[in-house]
């Protein structure tokens, strides 16, 4: 034992890094994480004499990202309860589109608003708007949901249906109409804290700590983990299995709306056939990164803040070296492959 | 072929799983490596079967030192492994699985499917077993499937197999069969290391015995010398109770009935009682429906027709939920996959039931659950590290402790426990039927299910036996023995009984 001991302090930080890259995925997340900001920082061009301006730029870059991926880092977090479910989510994009939908409807200050055709304007009317959007984004979630639990249809087949349906009769309805968006509304993502444009930034990690709680917390987060690890266990421990799967749809729908309300209020308009899509691989893409297992059972929320992260600083770093745009896909893929393969490693150890 | 390993040390950090242990088997031999869970039998097997390391001691094969680098080392050398989880493709056909990794071809890489049955068929005649090569491996049970992974081996030429407690999810006709091909081997010369819990088959079968116990070998000699007491004394260590634990006891007011339950082929027409404070046993053999029978009442599985009754009230039990909600707790049979879930702690999977119980508006209440699992591993004695250990660290006995503590933990008024002690040491059955005992005393309504005799007969206060789905029995404790279970569960109607003791009386 006292040899041991010896040779653990010898090499003792080494031993303990190894542990820890290869037992934490989060650990080895958030390294690549440190290291690519590195990268990031110093391809920005540091400067010392002008280290003012220098930080500004630096700042403003990172608040950039973080916004930009505000929307995606929301759906990520969804889909990744839903993956920790043993399920799969391809409608969000989708989904996305359809609540944008909804809410441009409401809120529309042209001749077709329904609030203002029922005489409701100004903040009341964005307060409702924002609430119907929500309930909307839930409902569609929740129905995807039905369908896997009472229908038995399995999750990827259900929501590629969805996915096609609720992009396909959001196109249909909005032909020829373009609704105007009030200006009232814009500041919900634009409202301005110091220099910096950071609200939806803000609204992410406010839910990312919710989220944070609820899966360590609650019994419907736990629940989840159990569901996605063992169902027949879980049903036999008196899990209500159906309840949770649904309802794990369902908050993606309902954080999907939100997504959708920023996305909105960001640019005042959507494009109702190319908004959002592709989105769910984004999603998939960073809860996977993040370290979630595709056969469920196993995820965190901060995995999947780091997922997102790291893809986005990625797309950044590509964009400061100038890396041909079409070759930046590549980058994504196979950062893929490199964190599922040592999440594959990790699992054997 | 001879295999010695000798002096053998296996630590994993500070705990030795195996100590100075030296053992050997020759071909044609069956020796037997008992010892409790956690006791270094797996541990040892696994050093031999190439899958870890040694960290001092060797292995000779035939009086030659071997290196094990990879489990394929040992199976060059001869030495097969069949675990107790098996290794086959559901949905191939036997041929394949017994070729699977190394397929016979023809030329242009076409598979040699005929040559492949022939030399599959050729094993199957070697061996006397009556089995066509082409039958889907999904369509087989438990102990055909054990023979196909065992044939396989032979097939490669092993001559030393290494059987990790094959006989545990196997009904007692499905072990006879093993048994056979066992014998079959042993005739063949080749050397079988029988890993067990179960003394009866060792004595019945083996030919010498070694008992590990903390990780040292503690007995080793020939089975004829021994009993069954002794070699379970040499495993826990001390004296062991076989009385039967029946009580006299008078039952409470009734608290589950059943009337006319059936679904499908699975159960017909269940009429049945279960009162407080009683254990009321539930055997039969494999398809009797009982599990089924079961899982429904506990609201994970259908029934079509009749009516339960919870405390004199008619109820539906619409899902699990509603069932644990109506105070029915179900301890599963398999617990590997019905019981643990592995993605999770220990503390995680003794409060799984009790999260909805206890907490806040959906927030878990740590606290209280905390306190309660603290109260459950006291009372269970569960062997564990730090609670937040992976489930998987724990001993198949104190993992089916755990699941047995999550319902404890939910004090139910009516506790179904199905095949509670499966894969479980003798010291842990023991702290089992303690707790059983212990909770009937307290009032709760207990049912055991189990398809051991013997169980049902040692603990249970009555008893029914059920034959394809239908109740073909019940036994008052004065009326149970292993004989009339027996008749009863193989399609003797109960009126025999008297017959019965006819006969025993010319």
């Amino acid at each position: 034992m006292q040899k041991n001991n010896k040779q653990n302090s010898e090499q003792g930080f080494k031993h303990w890094f190894i542990k820890k890259w290869s037992t934490e995925p989060i650990f080895s997340t958030g390294i690549a994480l440190i290291v690519m900001i590195i990268l990031q920082t110093w391809s920005l061009g540091f400067d010392y004499d002008s280290f003012g301006s220098w930080f500004f730029t630096w700042t403003n870059n990172w608040i950039n990202i973080l916004r930009n991926n505000a929307g995606v880092g929301l759906i990520a977090l969804g889909m990744s309860f839903v993956i920790m479910s043993a399920g799969i989510d391809l409608s969000v994009g989708s989904t996305m589109v359809a609540v944008g939908a909804a809410l441009m409807m409401l809120i529309d200050r042209g001749p077709n608003g329904i609030l203002i055709n029922l005489g409701i304007e100004g903040i009341p009317a964005i307060l409702i708007a924002i609430l119907v959007s929500l309930a909307f984004g839930y409902f569609l979630g929740n129905l995807n949901g039905i369908l896997i639990t009472r229908g038995g249809i399995p999750p990827f087949v259900v929501t590629l249906a969805t996915m096609k349906l609720y992009r396909s009769v959001t196109q249909h309805f909005m032909q020829g109409y373009n609704p105007r968006v009030p200006l009232e509304f814009l500041p919900i993502s634009n409202f301005q804290i110091g220099r910096f444009r950071m609200m939806p930034i803000i609204y992410w990690l406010l839910i990312a700590a919710v989220l944070y709680f609820m899966s360590k917390r609650t019994t419907f987060g736990r629940q989840i983990i159990a569901v996605g690890s063992n169902e027949r266990s879980a049903n036999l421990s008196g899990v209500n299995v159906k309840k949770v799967k649904r309802r794990v749809y369902a908050i993606t729908g309902l954080l999907v709306s939100f997504a959708a309300i920023i996305q909105v209020s960001r640019i005042g308009s959507m494009d109702y056939a190319n908004a959002g899509s592709g989105y769910e691989m984004e999603a998939i893409a960073a809860a996977v990164v993040g370290g979630t297992s595709m056969s469920g059972g196993r995820g965190t929320v901060i995995g999947t803040l780091l997922g997102v992260l790291i893809i986005a600083v990625m797309n950044n770093l590509l964009n400061l070296l100038g890396v041909p745009p079409f070759l930046r896909e590549a980058f994504k893929g196979l950062i893929l492959i490199g964190a599922v393969l040592m999440q594959k490693k990790q699992k054997t150890v | 072929m001879k295999i010695e390993i000798k002096n053998i040390d296996k630590a994993f950090g500070a705990i030795e799983a195996v100590k100075d242990v030296s053992f050997s088997v020759s071909g044609g031999e069956v020796c037997a490596l008992i010892g409790e869970n956690g006791a270094g039998k797996s541990t040892l097997m696994n050093i031999l079967g190439g899958v870890l390391p040694a960290d001092r001691g060797e292995i000779l094969i035939d009086g030659q030192q071997v290196n094990f680098q990879k489990p394929a080392d040992s199976l060059n050398a001869g030495i097969a492994f069949i675990h107790q989880e098996l290794n086959l493709i559901n949905d191939l056909p036997i041929y394949e699985n017994m070729f699977i990794g190394r397929e016979l071809k023809k030329k242009g890489r076409i598979l040699d499917l005929e040559k492949m049955i022939a030399r599959t068929k050729e094993v199957f005649d070697q061996m006397e077993i009556d089995l066509d090569p082409k039958t889907m491996v999904r369509d087989l049970d438990t102990s055909y499937k054990q023979i196909v992974e065992i044939s396989r081996a032979i097939m490669m030429d092993a001559s030393i197999i290494i059987m990790d407690e094959p006989t545990t999810s196997l009904t007692d006709q499905e072990i006879e069969r093993v048994f056979e091909m066992m014998k079959t081997l042993k005739k063949q010369n080749v050397g079988i290391v029988f890993i067990s819990h179960k003394l009866n088959e060792v004595i019945e079968f083996c030919d010498r015995y070694s008992v590990l116990r903390n990780g040292e070998l503690v007995a080793e000699g020939m089975v004829s010398e021994v009993n069954v007491d002794q070699l379970a004394r040499a495993m826990v260590g001390h004296e062991l109770r076989t009385e039967s634990l029946q009580r006299k006891t008078e039952s409470g007011r009734e608290v589950l009935r059943a009337e006319n339950l059936s679904y499908n082929n699975d159960f017909k027409n269940i009429s049945f009682s279960v009162h407080q404070g009683e254990i009321l046993g539930v055997t039969g053999l494999l398809g009797d429906g009982r599990q089924e029978l079961f899982q429904a009442i506990f609201g994970s599985g259908q029934i079509e027709a009749g009516e339960l009754y919870l405390n004199d009230q008619q109820v539906e039990i619409k899902n699990t939920t509603d069932a644990l909600q109506k105070g029915i707790g179900y301890l599963p049979r398999d617990r590997k996959e019905n019981g643990i879930i592995k993605d999770m702690d220990i503390f995680e999977n003794a409060s799984i039931v009790t999260w909805p119980l206890f907490d806040n508006f959906g927030i878990i209440d740590r606290e209280k659950q905390e306190q309660e699992f603290k109260e459950q591993v006291e009372r269970l004695r569960i062997k564990m590290g730090a609670k937040n250990d992976s489930i998987n660290s724990l001993s198949g006995g104190n993992q089916q402790k755990i699941v047995l503590a999550k319902w404890l933990i939910a004090n139910p008024e009516i506790f179904i426990l199905d095949n509670p002690t499966q894969g479980v040491d003798v010291g842990a059955k023991e702290d089992i039927y303690d707790i059983i005992l212990e909770l009937a005393a307290e009032g709760i309504a207990v049912v055991i299910l189990s398809s051991e005799a013997k169980e049902i007969i040692r603990i249970c206060d009555r008893a029914l036996v059920m034959y394809h789905g239908v109740i073909q029995g019940e036994l008052s404790q004065a009326e149970m023995s292993e004989h009339e279970i027996m008749r009863l569960a193989t399609g003797a109607s109960l009126n025999s009984v008297q017959e019965g003791a006819e006969d025993a009386e010319k």
